[in-house]
C-alpha cells in the first residue's frame, strides 16, 4: 500500500512537469494545428533562464525570495525564445506543405540545444543547479512516503496555473479571441480578431508554462543539461495527444495520467521488462497505441474528413 | 471513339437495375444529413438528383461510394450488395466525381487518368522493378487507354498539363476522365457544371450523353434546372436529406412541392452557385 | 483544415533589386564592356603576384608567379568573365543570343568581390594584421571591383529559349562526358584538400561558379540534353563512380568518407520512397538501418556476437533486410488509422523504441541479443569467398585499401537501390503513391489500394535501409545503440529535404554534403550541429524544394510562379516529342 502511495506521489509529480509542458503544445496546436516539436527546447531554455539570472544576481543565495525572480528570469527567456521563433521561423510556413513546418521545427530543436550547449558556459556538460531554501532540502514523510520539497513545489505550480489559465482563457478579451480562432480562423479573423497577435501569445503562453517547468525541473533534479529538452518535450507531446491534443484540461489529465503511468510501470511491470530501464518504451508505446486507437484523446474531440 | 466505346461498354446480364440503393441512412451525432433514402438507376440511364444546398445529396454520394459508412441502409450493385469501402466500390464497377474538385494537383492531366486504370491492372512490385515484357505492355496500354480517355472528354492536347494549372471547366472534365478510367457501370457525377460558363456547360451536357451512349448509367447532382431537365430521364428531388419527389423531368419541374423546397432555400442557393 | 489561407508572397522585392543594379550600372554604362574586360584582366595578373607576405596562410600564397590554389580559383573566375563578356560583344556573341551573359556577369562580378574581400579578410585575421596583405590580393580585388560594376552597367537581355538549341548530338555528349571528368576530378582535388579553410574557400567557389552558369541558363540546356542523353549520362555516372577510388592511390582517408557517404545515401534514398513518393513522413527510419546492422553484427564472426549460426553472408543480407521489412510493416501499421504529423510522431516513437530496446536486451534487462549499451565490437572484415575485404590489392598498379574495397561493395548496393527507386517511381506503383500523396482520399475513391501501397512504402524502403545495414556492421567493425539516435533520422530527413525530395540526383548530393562537410570542416567540428539545425529552417524557409527539385515539388512550393510552370510544361512536352521521334 505505502509502494503503491509512493509510485502515486512520483508519477504526480513526473505528471505535473508533463502537464506544464504539454500546455504548451495544445495551445499551439489548437490554433494553428502545428506541432510546435522545438517545445520543448523552451522548456529547456526556461531551466537555463533561471540558472543564469541565479548565477549573475545570486550567486550563493539561496533565500527563498530569489525563486520568484529566478522564475521571472525563466519566463523571459523562454517567451522571448518562443516568441521569436514563432515570428521568423513558422510565421513565413503558414500555408506552406505540412511538412514544411515539422522540419523547420526540427531544425529550430537542434539549433537552441547546440546553442545552449556551445554558448552557456559549462553546459557541456550537467550544471548543479542552484538549490533554494524551503522548496529543497531533506525530503518531507507522511506515513512512509517521502515527498520531495520540490515535488510539492512542482504540484502547486501546476495548480496556480492551471488556475491561472482557465481564468485567462475563459474571462478576458484575449482568452475570448484565443477560443475564436481556434474554432474557425478565418471567422475569428472576419470578427475583428487579430490572428497573428493571438498566434503570438499562445507560443507566448505555451513559453510561460514550459518556463515554470524548467525551473520545476532544475529543482527536482538538482541540474540542467542541454538535453533535457527533448525526452521531456516528447513526453509531454503524449501527454498532450492523450488528453486530447487541443484541449487545454485535456493536457493537464493527460499528464498526470501518464506520470502515474509511468510510475506505476516502473513499480509493477514484473520480470526483466519491468524496472526504470523500460519505462520510457512503455511511455513511448502508450504514445504509440493512444495515436493509433484514440487519436482524439481522453477529453478530445474526433476530426471527420469531409468528402 | 470507337475504341473508347469498346472500352467502356458494358455487358449486362438482363435489364436488372445497376444500381439500387434501399433505405440509406445518415446520422452525424444528432443530424440526419441523409433520411431514408432509396433510389434505383435503370441501365442506359441519366438520374438527375436535385436538392436546395445542405438538402445531403453529397453525403448520399459518399454514402454510396463508401467514403461514409452509411449508418443504416443498403447499396446494391448489379444485383451484389456493395461493402461501404472505396475500392471495392471502383473494383465492383461504380465510380464518382467531386463537388469540390480532387484532382491529383502536382500530376499531369495524363497520370492523373493513368491512376484511374490503378484498379484495373496489376503491375506489382517486382514486375516492375524487373520490367519484364508484361509490364512493359501493360505500362503501354495504360497509357494508351488514358490518352484515349482524355481525348473522349476532349482534352487530348492537354495531356502533359499538371491538373493544378488547368483551367477549371478543364478539370471538371479531367475528373470525369479518370473516373471513366476505371471502366465503371455507373458513373455519378457531383455538380459537374458549377462554375462553368454556358458554352462548357453545354459541351458538358454533350459528354454525359455520349458517356450514357457509350452504355454507362449516369447520376448527374446539379442546381442548373435547365442543364437537369433537358438531360435527364428521370429526377429525385432530395430536401432535408428526404426523397421529396420523384418522376420525369416533366412532373419534377411541375411540382409545387419542389418549388416550395427551392424558394424556401432560395437565398442559400444563389451562394451556393456563386 | 483551413489552416492555409495567407500565404506571404516574398518575391515581389525582386523588381527593387533590379533597380539597385541599374542605379550603380547606368554612370559606367558606356564603357561598362571594356571596364568588364579590363577587371577581368587585372584580376587574374594580381593572381600572378604575392598576396600574402607569410607562407602559412591559405596553403602558400606568398610567391610571385606560382599561383596557390585560392588564386587559381580566381584565374578561373577572370577567365570565366572573360568568355562571358566575349559573349555580350564581340566572338561569342552568337553563343550570347542563347545565355544570358550579363546576369552571370553580375553574379560573378558581386561574388568575386565578395570572395577577394573575404580572402583579405582572412589573411589578415591568420596573419596578424592587413599590413601581411601584398600588393597582389588588392590589385586582384580592384580587379573584381571592376567586374563588379561593369556588369552592373550592361543589360541584360532576354536569352533565347535553350530547349530550341539544336546542337550536334556527338557535341553535347562531349559535353556531358566533360562535366562527369570535371566533377571527377573535381572531387578528387578538393576531397585532398588538408587546410580546412581552403576546402570551405574553394567549396565557395564551387557554388559561386555553379550559381553563375546557373543565372546564365547554362544548366537549363545540360538538364535537357542530360533528358537526351540520359543512358550516356547514366553510365558516364557510374564510370566515374567507379573509376573514383582509382584516383586516391591507396589513402584511405577519403575512401573512408566516400563509403560513409554511400552507406548514408543508400539510406536515405530508402526513406526518400516513404517520404518523396509517398509523402508520409518517417522520423525513425534510421532504425532500419539498425536493424539491418544488428543482424549483421548478430550473425557474424565477432567474439561477441550473440548467435551462435554463421551463415553466408548473401543471406545475411537477405536476412537483414527481411528483418528490417518486417518491422517495416510493423512501424507502418498505424498508416492505416494515422496520418500526417501523427504519423511522424508515431515513427518517432518506435524508433526511439528500437534504440531504448538495443541499449536493454543485454542479458539482465531482457534476454541477452545485443550486449546492451556496450553493442557488438570486434566484427570481422567481410569474406565473400575468398576476397578479404579487409586485405589491400593492386590494380593496374594502384593499391585499393580496405575501404576501397567496401566502396565497390557499396557502389553495388547504391545502383540497386537507385534501380528499384527510379523504376518503382516510373510505374503503376509509384503513380499510386504519388497519388496517396496528393489526396489520400481521392485515391482512395478512384480504386488505389492506398493502405496497402502505404505498407510497401515503409517496408520497401525499410528493405532497402536493411539490406546497407548489414554491411555497414562489417564496415564499422562495431554496432551499438548510440550509433542510431533520432538525430540520425533527421540527418537522414535533412538528406532528403536537402538534396530534394523524390529525386535520386538531389538526395546523393544532400546526403554527400552532409556527410563530407563535417569531415572536412574539422575546424567548424564543434558547430556543425548547430550549422545543421540552423541550415534546416533556412532551407525551409527559402528553398523548400531542396537543392536538386523534382519538376513536381519545385511547382508545389512556388505556387505564384506561372512562368517556372509553363517552362517545366515546355520542358516536358519536348521530352515528350522527343521521345516519339
Ligand atoms: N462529415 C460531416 N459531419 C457533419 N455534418 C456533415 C458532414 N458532411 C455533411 N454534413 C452535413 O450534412 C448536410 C448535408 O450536406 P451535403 O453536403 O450532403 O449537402 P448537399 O446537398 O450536397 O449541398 P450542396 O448543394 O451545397 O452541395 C449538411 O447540413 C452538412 O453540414
Ligand atoms: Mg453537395
Amino acid at each position: 500500500m505505502t509502494d503503491l502511495l509512493q509510485q502515486l506521489v512520483n508519477g504526480l509529480t513526473l505528471g505535473s512537469l508533463y502537464a506544464l509542458i504539454a500546455v504548451g503544445y495544445t495551445v499551439v496546436y489548437g490554433i494553428v494545428q502545428l506541432i510546435n516539436f522545438a517545445h520543448g527546447e523552451v522548456f529547456m531554455i526556461g531551466a537555463f533562464g533561471a540558472l543564469a539570472t541565479w548565477t549573475l544576481l545570486f550567486q550563493g543565495t539561496t533565500a527563498l525570495w530569489v525563486l520568484p525572480i529566478m522564475i521571472l528570469g525563466a519566463v523571459v527567456a523562454s517567451v522571448t525564445v518562443a516568441v521569436v521563433m514563432e515570428r521568423i521561423a513558422y510565421r513565413p510556413l503558414r500555408g506552406a506543405p505540412r511538412l514544411a513546418p515539422l522540419i523547420t521545427a526540427i531544425g529550430i530543436s537542434v539549433a537552441l540545444q547546440e546553442a545552449v550547449r556551445l554558448f552557456y558556459p559549462g553546459a557541456k556538460s550537467k550544471i548543479p543547479f542552484p538549490q533554494i531554501d524551503v522548496v529543497t532540502g531533506p525530503a518531507l514523510s507522511f506515513a512512509g512516503v517521502t515527498v520531495q520539497r520540490a515535488a510539492v513545489f512542482t504540484v502547486g505550480a501546476l495548480l496556480m496555473s492551471a488556475a491561472l489559465l482557465w481564468w485567462f482563457v475563459n474571462h478576458t478579451r484575449t482568452g475570448h479571441g484565443m477560443q475564436a480562432v481556434s474554432e474557425d480562423k478565418d471567422t475569428a479573423r472576419l470578427m475583428g480578431v487579430n490572428v497573428d497577435r493571438i498566434i503570438v501569445i499562445a507560443f507566448a503562453l505555451g513559453a510561460f508554462l514550459a518556463a515554470i517547468a524548467g525551473v520545476a525541473q532544475g529543482l527536482l533534479n538538482a541540474n540542467v543539461d542541454f538535453r533535457m529538452g527533448f525526452l521531456a518535450g516528447l513526453k509531454a507531446f503524449t501527454a498532450a495527444v492523450l488528453g486530447g491534443i487541443g484541449n487545454i484540461q485535456g493536457a493537464v489529465v493527460g499528464g498526470l495520467v501518464l506520470g502515474v503511468a509511468e510510475a506505476l510501470a516502473v513499480g509493477f511491470i514484473p520480470g526483466q521488462f519491468g524496472g526504470s530501464a523500460w519505462k520510457d518504451v512503455w511511455a513511448f508505446a502508450l504514445l504509440i497505441i493512444v495515436l493509433v486507437f484514440r487519436p482524439q484523446g481522453i477529453l478530445g474531440a474526433r476530426v471527420v474528413d469531409r468528402a | 471513339m470507337t475504341a473508347v466505346d469498346e472500352t467502356i461498354r458494358t455487358d449486362r446480364p438482363d435489364d436488372g437495375p445497376v444500381l439500387e440503393a434501399t433505405g440509406v441512412t445518415m446520422r452525424f451525432g444528432g443530424l440526419t444529413a441523409v433520411n431514408n433514402v432509396g433510389m434505383t438507376v435503370r441501365p442506359g440511364e441519366i438520374l438527375g438528383l436535385i436538392g436546395p444546398n445542405g438538402a445531403g445529396k453529397t453525403t448520399f454520394f459518399n454514402c454510396l461510394t463508401g467514403m461514409y459508412k452509411p449508418t443504416e441502409g443498403r447499396v446494391r450493385l448489379l444485383g451484389n450488395d456493395l461493402p461501404p469501402k472505396p475500392r471495392a466500390v471502383v473494383m465492383a464497377g461504380m465510380a464518382r466525381t467531386f463537388q469540390n474538385i480532387r484532382l491529383f494537383g502536382n500530376m499531369t492531366a495524363l497520370e492523373n487518368v493513368m491512376v484511374g486504370r490503378y484498379c484495373r491492372t496489376s503491375s506489382m512490385a517486382l514486375t516492375s522493378i524487373l520490367r519484364g515484357p508484361k509490364f512493359r505492355r501493360e505500362e503501354r496500354e495504360t497509357r494508351a487507354r488514358a490518352q484515349e480517355l482524355l481525348e473522349f472528354v476532349g482534352l487530348g492536347k492537354s495531356s502533359e498539363h499538371l491538373a493544378r494549372n488547368m483551367p477549371y471547366g478543364d478539370q471538371r472534365r479531367l475528373e470525369i476522365a479518370r473516373a471513366l478510367a476505371t471502366e465503371p457501370k455507373l458513373l455519378l457525377l457531383d455538380e459537374p457544371t458549377a462554375g462553368m460558363n454556358p458554352r462548357e456547360t453545354q459541351q458538358a451536357s454533350d459528354l454525359i450523353f455520349r458517356i450514357r451512349d457509350s452504355g454507362l448509367a449516369v447520376v448527374v447532382i446539379e442546381h442548373d434546372m435547365r442543364f437537369i431537365f433537358n438531360l435527364c430521364d428521370r429526377v429525385l428531388c432530395l430536401v432535408n436529406g428526404q426523397v421529396l419527389v420523384e418522376g420525369t423531368p416533366g412532373e419534377v419541374q411541375s411540382d409545387p412541392r419542389v418549388i416550395e423546397a427551392y424558394i424556401g432555400g432560395a437565398a442559400d442557393d444563389e451562394e451556393g452557385d456563386a | 483544415m483551413s489552416t492555409s489561407t495567407d500565404i506571404e508572397t516574398t518575391y515581389a522585392d525582386d523588381a527593387e533589386k533590379v533597380s539597385l543594379w541599374d542605379r550603380i550600372g547606368r554612370p559606367v554604362a558606356p564603357f561598362a564592356w571594356p571596364m568588364v574586360l579590363a577587371g577581368a584582366v587585372i584580376l587574374a595578373a594580381g593572381c600572378f603576384l604575392s598576396w600574402s607576405y607569410t607562407d602559412e596562410v591559405l596553403g602558400d600564397l606568398s610567391i610571385d608567379f606560382y599561383p596557390g590554389a585560392v588564386q587559381n580559383l580566381m584565374i578561373i573566375a577572370a577567365v570565366l568573365a572573360v568568355i562571358f563578356a566575349l559573349m555580350y560583344r564581340g566572338p561569342f556573341s552568337r553563343l550570347g543570343e542563347w545565355l544570358a551573359s550579363a546576369t552571370a556577369l553580375r553574379v560573378l562580378g558581386l561574388g568575386t568581390t565578395v570572395f577577394m574581400a573575404l580572402v583579405i579578410a582572412l589573411i589578415g585575421v591568420q596573419a596578424g594584421g592587413l599590413v601581411n596583405v601584398m600588393p597582389g590580393a588588392w590589385i586582384s580585388f580592384v580587379g573584381a571591383v571592376l567586374i563588379l560594376l561593369g556588369a552592373a552597367g550592361l543589360t541584360p537581355r532576354a536569352s533565347k529559349d535553350p530547349l530550341h538549341a539544336h546542337l550536334p548530338s556527338w557535341l553535347e555528349i562531349l559535353t556531358i562526358v566533360a562535366l562527369l571528368a570535371i566533377v571527377l576530378f573535381g572531387a578528387a582535388y578538393v576531397l585532398d584538400i588538408e587546410d580546412g579553410t581552403v576546402f570551405s574557400l574553394v567549396v565557395l567557389f564551387t557554388g559561386l561558379v555553379a550559381f553563375t552558369l546557373t543565372r546564365a541558363g547554362f544548366f537549363t540546356w545540360v538538364g535537357i540534353i542530360a533528358q537526351t542523353h540520359r543512358r550516356v549520362l547514366m553510365l558516364g555516372a557510374v564510370a566515374v563512380a567507379f573509376l573514383f577510388p582509382f584516383t586516391q592511390d591507396g589513402s584511405d582517408a577519403n575512401m573512408s568518407i566516400a563509403t560513409q557517404v554511400l552507406i548514408f545515401a543508400s539510406t536515405a534514398l530508402g526513406l526518400n520512397i516513404v517520404v518523396g513518393l509517398a509523402g508520409l513522413l518517417d522520423l525513425g527510419y534510421i532504425a532500419f538501418l539498425g536493424a539491418g546492422a544488428y543482424v549483421g553484427a548478430m550473425f557474424s564472426h565477432s567474439a561477441f556476437a550473440t548467435i551462435g549460426w554463421k551463415p553466408n553472408f548473401l543471406l545475411v543480407v537477405i536476412f537483414g533486410a527481411l528483418v528490417s521489412a518486417t518491422l517495416g510493416l510493423i512501424i507502418g501499421s498505424p498508416t492505416l488509422r494515422v496520418s500526417g504529423d501523427y504519423l511522424a510522431i508515431v515513427t518517432l516513437a518506435f524508433g526511439e523504441i528500437f534504440r531504448l530496446a538495443m541499449g536493454n536486451l543485454d542479458g539482465q534487462d531482457g534476454p541477452r541479443l545485443t550486449n546492451g549499451p556496450n553493442g557488438i565490437p570486434a566484427i570481422p572484415d567481410l569474406e565473400i569467398g575468398s576476397f578479404n575485404f579487409g586485405e589491400t590489392h593492386e590494380v593496374f598498379g594502384i593499391t585499393l585499401g580496405r575501404f576501397a574495397n567496401y566502396y565497390f561493395l557499396l557502389l553495388v548496393v547504391a545502383a540497386i537501390i537507385i534501380t528499384v527507386f527510379t523504376r518503382l517511381n516510373n510505374s503503376r506503383i509509384g503513380r499510386g503513391w504519388i497519388a496517396i500523396r496528393e489526396d489520400e482520399k481521392a485515391a482512395e475513391a478512384m480504386g488505389v489500394n492506398t493502405f496497402g501501397l502505404k505498407l510497401f512504402a515503409f517496408a520497401g524502403g525499410a528493405f532497402l535501409a536493411g539490406m546497407a545495414g548489414t554491411i555497414k556492421a562489417h564496415h564499422d567493425v562495431s554496432v551499438t545503440p548510440d550509433q542510431y539516435i533520432f538525430l540520425e533520422s533527421a540527418f537522414l530527413l535533412a538528406a532528403v529535404v536537402l538534396g530534394g525530395m523524390g529525386t535520386v540526383a538531389g538526395v546523393l548530393i544532400g546526403a554527400t554534403i552532409l556527410k563530407l562537410m563535417p569531415e572536412k570542416l574539422r575546424f567548424v567540428a564543434d558547430y556543425r550541429l548547430l550549422i545543421f539545425g540552423l541550415l534546416l529552417v533556412l532551407m525551409m524557409r527559402f528553398r523548400p524544394e531542396g537543392l536538386v527539385a523534382s519538376k513536381r515539388r519545385q511547382l508545389e512550393f512556388h505556387e505564384e510562379d506561372e512562368e517556372l510552370a509553363d517552362r517545366v510544361e515546355e520542358v516536358h512536352l519536348v521530352e515528350e516529342q522527343e521521345a516519339k521521334a
